[in-house]
């Protein structure tokens, strides 16, 4: 069983019915497969909707890596890119993402659904960071280097949040939304700006 | 305050922007006057530089229409310390790019395709910056092409940004905020306006077509199936800015034959189309050494209501303005004077404006100009002071001046300060005070 055709069958489910399947048995009869097939591929319906955000990021970086010139773009712009790119994928399943915010709140107030995601994430920014680092665009600090990961990861999250409230003509304005706050991040992790606030903060807790 | 659940986020940004710069104009003052204190000889230039300098950061920043408030403040030089103006200036050439990828994902949404894609070459790095976009260069079918982008979000902050500036643009102008409240309108309308890549390029080529004609005008051809909301593709120009160019030591006949166009194309478009390109700022211009000068950028556009355009040149006329009864009348339709004046205010406010139309009408009324004559501006420019700081004047508590007023005379502002810097001496009293004119 192919587990693209499970994760379509799923959202279109979600779709029309505008909840969850009652069992993974209805759910297989409807869709002409033995429950038997469906374990093959997924456990639970919570794994087939870790797996649907995760292949909303993985299609986006697979188009990505096709790109010519994405590869040789910087650090930062590459990150703008992915969330372009991203936003896109997100848009063809808008409709389906909405429902989940209306059932689950914020998706970043339920994270397990968002933890296969998550995981895939943070390997690319790691990719990202260790690029930044090589041509200078990104500045390593003993300790804090190693949390700029969680940083990106709510910064996802924001882009995430202000696409699903955007309610601007083309979403312009989540467009607008990721290009001041990836510039703002990587000016953070960049310049003097942050160093001299750390210090400052160091200076202040010692002196006490 | 509704807008405020729509983008909260831009806004609280956009505000603390101009939060940050509120106190370093005041720290400017501060330091001025500890300055003042130790060296009582200080002029004020260093703090009205100082101040320019803040507050034009903060708007460049923003874009948007904060940075076409701020062109417009450039236009009127009078009304401005002379410190704020020459920085102002500069945001009519440059703002903070936009980033590759954005620019990309612009194309992708609205085109369908990259921008690599669509033409044969494309510079991804802005070679100019327009006021609410930027332009790119671009090739394709042999030829170099100027790709105008629009910044995302710009009409969604125009509201939002306007009621920002606002306080900031009572507090330079030094006008009243009735006043401020029925002009920001009509600049708001117009900024939408601006946004509408859709809208300009039509006005674009319908424009230059009508335009056509006048000698040494030079109009780039628009391409339609490249263009979006907002994008817009037409034929890159050759040419200068108003300020480079002068630096290339143009001759006389040169600056005259530029300025004789600029001239032959507004008052073509005021007295005949009725419809003006209401952003002669020099960045929308491209002047080249053999005196043709390139236009384009036909976002903001001002259509001249009859009645307000009747009204308006009818002031021009020495005739009417004799008849005391017809010259109130004037006023009174053109919102000058009020029904609820005093006798005394509207003998205070007809005279000082009837000053002020001898003065700035004074070109119409001869058959050449040499708007090269600095004694000619410095005289506006002192009287303008003159009129801006008396009292009178800063306690009306009624708007001034019709709102069609506003664009029509920034045009004619825009066209002056530029003539002005040309230094040209050129054939003007077209077609006021001809019987032609009369009859209208």
């Amino acid at each position: 069983m192919d587990k693209q055709l499970i994760r379509d069958a799923y959202k279109t489910f979600w779709l029309e019915n505008g909840k969850r399947p009652v069992s993974i048995f209805a759910f297989c009869q409807q869709l002409g497969i033995a429950e038997t097939a469906f374990y093959d591929s997924y456990s639970s319906f919570d794994a087939v909707e870790k797996d649907i955000w995760l292949s909303f990021f993985q299609d986006t970086i697979e188009k990505l890596q096709e790109d010519e010139i994405y590869r040789n773009y910087s650090a930062q712009e590459k990150l703008l890119t992915f969330y372009f790119m991203w936003v896109q994928k997100l848009k063809e399943n808008r409709s389906y993402i909405l429902l989940q915010k209306e059932n689950y709140r914020i998706p970043g107030i339920h994270p397990d659904k968002l933890e296969t995601f998550r995981i895939a994430f943070y390997d690319y920014i790691r990719e990202i960071i260790k690029e930044g680092y090589t041509n200078n665009e990104i500045k390593e600090r003993k300790f804090i280097s190693d949390q700029y990961v969680h940083g990106f990861w709510m910064q996802a999250l924001f882009v995430l949040r202000y696409w699903t409230k955007d309610d601007s003509n083309q979403f312009e304005m989540t467009d607008a939304a990721i290009e001041k706050a990836v510039n703002l991040s990587f000016q953070l992790i960049s310049t003097n700006t942050f160093d001299s606030l750390v210090d400052f903060g160091k200076f202040m807790f010692t002196r006490k | 305050m509704k807008e405020q659940t729509n983008i909260p986020t831009g806004k609280v940004e956009r505000a603390s922007r101009f939060v940050t710069t509120g106190l370093k104009v005041g720290t400017n003052y501060l330091k001025h006057y500890t300055k003042k204190l130790l060296d009582p000889s200080i002029s004020k230039d260093e703090l009205h530089a100082d101040n320019a300098e803040d507050i034009y950061d903060t708007l460049s920043n923003l874009k948007g229409s904060a940075l076409k408030v701020a062109q417009m403040l450039s236009m009127d030089k009078g009304l401005l310390p002379k410190a704020y103006t020459d920085k102002f200036a500069m945001s009519q050439y440059s703002a903070p790019p936009l980033s590759g990828p954005l620019v990309v994902n612009t194309f992708v949404k609205t085109l369908g395709k990259s921008p690599f894609e669509l033409y044969d070459k494309f510079e991804i790095k802005a070679a100019n910056a327009a006021s609410i976009g930027q332009v790119h260069r671009a090739w394709k079918w042999g030829k170099p092409l100027a790709i105008k982008i629009q910044y995302p979000g710009v009409a969604n902050s125009v509201k939002s940004d306007l009621r920002i500036v606002k306080p900031f643009a009572i507090r330079i102008v030094g006008m009243n905020e009735v006043d401020m409240d029925k002009y920001f309108d009509e600049i708001e309308g117009k900024l939408l306006e601006e946004t509408d890549y859709k809208l300009e390029l039509r006005r674009s080529v319908e424009l230059s077509a009508l335009c056509a004609h006048i000698p040494n005008l030079v109009f780039p051809s628009y391409y339609p199936e490249l263009s979006s909301e907002r994008i817009i593709t037409m034929d890159w120009l050759d040419g200068f800015h108003l300020k480079e160019f002068l630096l290339r030591n143009p001759s006389q006949e040169v600056r005259n034959k530029i300025g004789q166009a600029l001239w032959d194309f507004y008052q073509f478009q005021v007295h005949t189309l009725k419809t003006v390109h209401a952003d002669p700022h020099p960045g929308n211009f491209l002047m080249r050494d053999n005196g043709t000068v390139g236009i384009f950028d036909f976002g903001c556009i001002k259509e001249i209501p009859e009645d307000f355009y009747i009204n308006y040149f009818l002031l021009v006329d020495k005739e009417v303005i004799r008849d005391e009864v017809k010259r109130r009348q004037i006023y009174t339709n053109l919102e000058m004077i009020h029904p609820t004046d005093t006798e005394k205010e509207i003998t205070f406010f007809s005279e000082l404006f009837q000053k002020m139309i001898d003065m700035l009408t004074l070109p119409f009324t001869l058959d050449s100009f040499d708007f090269g004559d600095e004694s000619y501006f410095n005289e506006i420019y002192a009287y303008m002071d003159y009129v801006s700081n008396l009292k009178e004047v800063r306690d009306s508590k009624v708007a001034r001046g019709s709102r069609h007023s506003l664009y029509v005379n920034r045009t004619y502002f825009g066209l002056y300060s530029i003539l002005s810097d040309l230094k040209a001496n050129i054939k003007t009293g077209y077609p006021v005070n001809t019987p032609a004119f009369h009859q209208q």
